[in-house]
């Protein structure tokens, strides 16, 4: 039994009954596993393909997905998605680890020849990955909270169909006027000044009332602001940041917190 | 009642929050309790053996075990196979001391053997969540489908807040907004008790899939929470049977 120890390190483990069985325990207790060694890897699914005897590190995570690494390259030169199941054998000398992943059908075989380190760990990390919103929480956090854009505004519709494309956000201001929202992530430049002003253009030939047109994007980028005066198009600086906090008003409690705490 | 389907319905309702499912075995009864890989919800599952005896009365299936034990299987596989009987055919399934394979024979039109590993048990024991309940509702489950079905079209979280009177449903989206009322004595809320009036926000992608499993299950589903607390969803179950849900509340948070 691996027990509850943290890490289990082998510096160049033979490839013998012993590390076979240690590497099951390792798969059947979803330790993260890292196998680094020569090897061969075969590949079978939506395509099939083969790799020659190299030097590469093998990780099988927790949640049982597989990466291969080759010594270069950011990304895995093959990979399986997680729920893979394992079979581990010895076969002609080589310690045989086979993924197999079965919807969609798909199978790893790694052919280890020989084996440079074989680390076992048993890793903890419940923390909350927070990315800073995307154009499209920018939308949905000025549809929840539509004073962050202007006070009074009201939105009507999302991605509308405006030719010459699709309008971000649609609605009516204080005043009872439509306004178009284009929105922009980050500092929004000449392209985004035309496109809004395409949108405002064609809504104005088919509406027997004022068009605005609204910009909101952190910043505008220079030399820009004239031309949407021209344009009678206005700017509303809105940041990426704000809007995701908004978004994040609501989270989702976990169980875990009720588990003892509460009486 | 009496054919694989109780079986199969039961152990679909477990698989919508966990795909590895450790069984607790012993001569009396067979339970889970666990929480999904998010802990957001937890099912909380126990059949007495007696389930399986008012099974047997017809061509169903019986429960024998002689010595406590845990099991743990793939249950978005062994549902494959569970998914496989018809009406009127029977399951059995036996597990291999020497293999620790789980053997699985349905027989009815004709026979068939299937078998599957079985994978290491889950130790930790998962508490229930001990929570003072200030709203008990029972409704029919098919009626809080509806419900959730009406609330999902317009959002995927709802805020649901009780009085003496009613049992009240308010789910806001982008554009639409729902308000689903259901009145003391109408058809589909049955009882409703209510110590103090409270209101709680939770995920509908949670609460539809759960409430569209366990509902084949069931007819009568009883709903307990309280104030920005988790709810308590027990779908009422055959004998001393009980198949019950725990999910944690969505909150504010400034």
């Amino acid at each position: 039994m691996l027990g509850v120890r943290k890490a289990w390190v082998l510096y160049t483990p033979e490839i013998n009954e012993e590390t076979k069985t240690l590497i099951e325990q390792s798969l059947a207790q979803r330790r993260m596993l890292l196998l680094i060694g020569k090897c061969r890897v075969e590949y079978q699914g939506r395509a099939t393909s083969r790799l020659d005897a190299g030097d590469r590190l093998i990780i099988v995570k927790q949640d049982h997905s597989l990466l291969v690494h080759r010594p270069i390259g950011h990304e895995a030169v093959n990979w399986q998605l997680s729920g893979c199941v394992f079979r581990v054998s010895i076969e002609e000398g080589a310690l045989v680890v086979t993924s197999i992943h079965q919807r969609p059908h798909e199978l790893v075989k790694i052919c280890f020849d020989q084996l440079h380190l074989a680390v076992i760990l048993n890793l903890k990390d419940q923390a909350e990955f927070t990315l800073h919103a995307t154009e499209e929480d920018m939308q949905k956090a000025i549809l929840l909270e539509p004073s962050i854009l202007e006070d009074g505004f009201t939105p009507v519709s999302y991605e509308k169909k405006v030719e010459p494309g699709f309008v971000d956000i649609y609605g009516v201001d204080s005043e009872g006027r439509f306004a178009v929202v284009e929105i922009k992530r980050k500092a929004a430049g000449r392209n985004a000044v035309l496109q809004l002003s395409r949108y405002v253009k064609t809504l104005r030939e088919g509406a027997n009332r004022e068009v605005r047109g609204i910009l909101a994007a952190p910043e505008i980028a220079k030399g820009c602001q004239r031309l949407l005066e021209s344009l009678k198009l206005s700017f509303k600086p809105l940041n990426p940041q704000k809007c995701a906090s908004i978004l994040q008003r609501t989270k989702t409690l976990s169980l875990t917190d009720f588990l003892e705490t509460h009486q | 009642m009496t054919d694989a389907r109780l079986l199969r319905d039961t152990f679909s309702a477990i698989g919508i929050l966990i795909d590895e499912a450790t069984f607790n075995l012993t001569p009396e009864n067979i339970n889970l309790r666990a929480m999904d890989p998010s802990r957001v919800a937890m099912v909380d599952f126990f059949w007495p053996k007696t389930v399986f005896d008012e099974a047997a009365e017809g061509t169903g299936f019986q429960y024998e075990c002689d010595q406590p034990q845990k099991i743990c299987v793939n249950l978005t596989e062994l549902l494959k196979l569970l998914r496989r009987t018809s009406k009127e055919e029977a399951v059995e399934m036996s597990l291999n001391p020497e293999t620790q394979r789980l053997q699985i024979s349905i027989t009815g039109k004709y026979n068939r053997v299937f078998n599957m590993p079985t994978l290491e048990p889950q130790e930790e024991e998962v508490p229930t969540p001990k929570i003072t309940f200030k709203v008990q509702a029972k409704v029919t489950a098919y009626g809080l489908r509806q419900v959730i079905e009406d609330a999902q079209l317009v959002s995927d979280h709802v805020r649901i807040e009780a009085d003496t009177e009613k049992l009240v449903l308010n789910a806001t989206g982008d554009l639409m907004g729902a308000t689903i009322e259901l009145k003391k004595g109408s058809d589909a809320l049955l009882e409703l008790q209510t110590q103090e009036p409270s209101k709680a926000t939770y995920s509908l992608s949670y609460l539809s899939e759960i409430i569209k499993a366990a509902s084949a299950t069931s007819e009568i589903a009883t709903l307990e929470f309280a104030n920005d607390m988790p709810i308590r969803i027990d779908f009422q179950q055959p004998k001393e049977g009980k198949l019950t849900y725990y999910l944690a509340p969505r909150i504010e948070v400034e």
